[in-house]
Order: C-alpha cells, then sequence, then structure tokens
C-alpha cells in the first residue's frame, strides 16, 4: 500500500506540465530571412544572414527574440539597398526585431502558430497566428514561414520608381536553424 | 722608431678601449635588460588592463554565488568567476577576442552569450536572468543598437537630390527625343531656318535639364563604406558614354548649325554631329533602362 501512495505521487509528478518540461533555452544558428518586394516593372528581394536569436524558457514558457541589422538585407544593388536604407529609416532604428512567446511544449507539433511582435522603422506591429514549420534535423530544429509584413504597418511610405510606387505587400520569408542547451 | 712609438701608443689605445669597451658592454647589458623589463611590463600591464565585468540578476535582484564561465572561442580555454553578494562579477586578465559568456544559476537555464573583448577596452556585460532576452542577450554592442539622426539625415539628404535627378533625367529624355525627332528637318539638303532652331531650342533644352540633372546625381551625398554594386554600375558607366556625349553634341550641332545658316553643306568634324548625338541618345536610354528593368 505504501508503494502505491509512492508510485501515485511519482506519476502524479511526472504529469504535471511544469516538471515533465525542462527549462533551457534555444539558441538560432544559421538563418535567411527574405523581403519581397513587387514594382509593375520588376520584383525584388533582398537577403540577410547576419539575424541572431535566443529563446529564454523559464515555467513552461520560452520568449525568443531575433533581431537583425537592417543595413544587412542584399538586393545585389547598392543604390537599391541604400534607398531601402532609407526609406525605412534604417540608419535611425538600424535593426529589424521579431519577440513572441511560445509555450514550451510548442516545440514537439509540425507547425507553429506564433504571435509576433515586430520593430521596424521605428514603429512596432503585431502579427497573429503567423504559420511557420517545424522541422527536426538531429539536435536543431528547422523553421520557416512567411511574416506578412506591409509597408503601413510600419508608417513607410511606399519607394516608386520612375513614379511608380512599390506594392505595400513586403512578405519576409524566414528560415532559421534553432538549437537548444539546457 | 716612430714605428714603436705608434705601435706602443696603439697597444695603450688598445688596452684602454678594452677596459672602456667592457665598461660599456655592461652599461648597454643593463640598459637592453632594463628596457626588456620596461617592455614586458608594458604588455604585461597592457594585457591586465582588459577586464570584464557585470551584474547578474532576475526579477527579484541580485543574484549571488552565480557562476560565471568565460569560454575563448579560438581556444577552447575557460575562466571562471563567481558573483558577490551583490551580484557583481570580473574576469580580468583577458586578451583580446570573441567569447562565450555562460552564466548559470540553480533554478534557472544556463544563460550564453556571445562576448567580443577589445585590446585595451574594458567591457560591462549585464546579465538577466528568467526574463525575455534583450537585444545585448544577442551579442550586438550598443552601437550596432543606437541609431544615428546623423547618417539618416545624410540618406535622407542623398535620397532627395536622386529623386531631382531621376525626374529631371526623365523630363530631359522628352526634348531628346523630340530633338532627334526633328534632326532629319533639320540637317536635309532643302531645311528651312525654322527646322533647325526648332532642333537647337530642343537640343538647348535638353542639355540644360540633362547637366542640371547630372548635378544632383553628381552633388548627393556618397555613403562611406559603400561599394557600388548591381544594375548601378552599368548606369553609372554609361554615364561616361552619354556625359561626354552631351558636351560634344552641342558644340559639333553649333558648327553644323553655322554651316548650314550659311549655306554651306555640313563638312569636316561638324558631320561628326549626327551619330555622337545617336549615341548619346542611344546610351541615355540604356541608362534609364539599366535602372528600370532588371535583367
Amino acid at each position: 500500500m505504501t508503494h502505491m501512495k509512492k508510485a501515485l505521487i511519482v506519476l502524479l509528478f511526472l504529469a504535471c506540465p511544469a516538471h515533465a518540461q525542462t527549462d533551457g533555452q534555444w539558441i538560432l544558428g544559421q538563418s535567411t530571412l527574405t523581403y519581397h518586394v513587387s514594382h509593375p516593372l520588376h520584383q525584388t528581394e533582398g537577403v540577410s544572414h547576419a539575424a541572431r536569436g535566443k529563446g529564454v524558457c523559464h515555467a513552461g514558457q520560452c520568449d525568443f527574440l531575433i533581431a537583425a541589422p537592417v543595413k544587412s538585407f542584399d538586393s545585389g544593388d547598392s543604390n537599391r539597398d541604400l534607398h531601402m536604407l532609407q526609406v525605412t529609416r534604417g540608419a535611425q532604428f538600424p535593426l529589424v526585431s521579431v519577440r513572441t512567446r511560445l509555450p514550451e511544449g510548442v516545440s514537439a507539433s509540425d507547425t507553429i502558430q506564433a504571435d509576433l511582435d515586430v520593430e521596424f522603422a521605428g514603429q512596432t506591429a503585431h502579427y497573429e497566428h503567423v504559420l511557420f514549420k517545424r522541422l527536426t534535423q538531429g539536435n536543431e530544429i528547422r523553421i520557416s514561414g512567411t511574416i506578412p509584413v506591409t509597408l503601413s504597418d510600419f508608417k513607410i511610405d511606399p519607394p516608386s520608381l520612375l513614379s511608380l510606387p512599390v506594392k505595400n505587400e513586403v512578405p519576409v520569408r524566414v528560415e532559421m536553424t534553432w538549437r537548444k542547451e539546457n | 722608431m716612430h714605428g714603436i712609438q705608434l705601435d706602443e701608443f696603439a697597444l695603450i689605445i688598445e688596452g684602454d678601449f678594452r677596459m672602456n669597451w667592457k665598461a660599456q658592454k655592461v652599461f648597454v647589458g643593463l640598459w637592453v635588460l632594463l628596457l626588456g623589463l620596461m617592455v614586458a611590463d608594458h604588455a604585461s600591464a597592457q594585457e591586465a588592463g582588459v577586464t570584464l565585468s557585470g551584474t547578474v540578476t532576475t526579477s527579484s535582484g541580485a543574484v549571488a554565488n552565480a557562476k560565471i564561465t568565460l569560454k575563448n572561442a579560438a581556444t577552447q580555454q575557460t575562466t571562471e568567476a563567481q558573483t558577490d553578494a551583490s551580484g557583481r562579477y570580473s574576469v580580468q586578465d583577458l586578451p583580446a577576442g570573441d567569447y562565450e559568456l555562460s552564466v548559470s544559476v540553480e533554478g534557472f537555464p544556463i544563460t550564453t552569450m556571445p562576448v567580443t573583448i577589445v585590446a585595451g577596452v574594458s567591457k560591462m556585460m549585464d546579465v538577466t536572468l528568467g526574463g525575455a532576452p534583450s537585444l545585448g542577450d544577442l551579442g550586438f554592442s550598443s552601437a550596432q543598437i543606437q541609431g544615428s539622426p546623423q547618417n539618416q539625415a545624410l540618406l535622407d539628404k542623398r535620397s532627395h537630390m536622386l529623386k531631382i535627378h531621376q525626374r529631371l533625367g526623365l523630363i530631359a529624355a522628352v526634348p531628346m527625343i523630340a530633338s532627334v525627332a526633328t534632326s532629319f528637318g533639320a540637317s536635309g539638303r532643302s531645311t528651312s531656318s525654322t527646322d533647325r532652331y526648332l532642333h537647337l531650342a530642343l537640343g538647348a533644352a535638353t542639355g540644360d535639364l540633362y547637366f542640371t540633372s547630372a548635378y544632383f546625381a553628381i552633388r548627393a551625398p556618397k555613403i562611406p563604406g559603400t561599394q557600388t554594386r548591381g544594375q548601378i554600375r552599368a548606369h553609372k558607366i554609361l554615364a561616361w558614354i552619354h556625359g561626354p556625349g552631351m558636351i560634344l553634341t552641342p558644340i559639333l550641332g553649333g558648327m553644323a548649325f553655322s554651316e548650314r545658316s550659311k549655306g554651306e553643306r555640313v563638312h569636316g568634324i561638324a558631320s561628326a554631329h549626327g551619330p555622337v548625338a545617336i549615341v548619346t541618345a542611344s546610351a541615355y536610354a540604356a541608362a534609364i533602362l539599366s535602372v528600370s528593368v532588371k535583367f
């Protein structure tokens, strides 16, 4: 009977989610952030591999922060990149950052729905239920998805070429590899 | 006799010199030793000057006895320290390089962050445990986090001037096309002076707009550390063709105009006015296309 009680206590202890999930932190390894700009005359993409990120887990919740220098985005044309830096006020607000909070257990599912707070060009925009795909590769987790960023979310005037402005929608494709450290 | 005296003198001198040379050797040796000690002391003073310090806190305050581990990324050598009662830590005598700072406190996940140590510059790195990560936790320096309104103003001025350059450049294309179109009426054998004056007026309008546009491109502030890449390179290279062309074309045009006004046939170097104008207009059109269409 005493053994039964002990076994029950152990089972109850293990069943409690707070104890079942261990604290730790996530470190962003490789990353590719790609913005896509549509203009009536051409399509442009700017890529950055300079993002840094970290997730701190405590009491079943993980707080993530990912940030990249705005000037690290490369579209292959120096004039376009400088113009992008100007319209996004990148010299005054040099970093674009994304914050999100996820339950620790979410890393077990194939898709992740996250509410994101994106800080860019001196403004913060909130994006709800952004869907990311999750793929486990050994000790690492690969996350990919698209953040539906618009220029008006950050009070950015659409830049124009030959008096034709670019589209307001500038989706940002995210590909990240995270590794957990306990 | 004279030779013997000289030899004796030489021996005396040599003896004195040997004595002096020995004294000098000791003296120089002492100096070298002293200098060596000074250099070593200076070097060790520089090494010792680099200290990493900071405070470890949680939402409830400072953390005592937190374990600090600093791992050199190049050598993998680790240095350990502990926070005091007020949560402060200090790691001294650090050589310059990239490190990984780990903070370990019971009840919290181990927090790690990158740190770069620059020779001769002590660094502070505060760590907050249990809370959401900050930009500092990602290893961004304050210079990378803080913006520069001056640099933004420079970018704004550059964009503003280049927008004017773009608009005037596009407007200049209109009289340029019209000028090319009227050139057929101005250059034939049975041309009227009206045709020639119309061509001249359009050419002059093109030149005015062109050089005003060029002024804004040339005077737009340069952004330090920027290398010209991509299609803008083609745009700039083409300027070396249409720029001289825009100087030559009116000079040759003036000569041709003068010859035609005298009733002469356009001859000599003035006959290059047409071909030079065509090359200039073509390079100009290509320059516009080079920044408009992606290829």
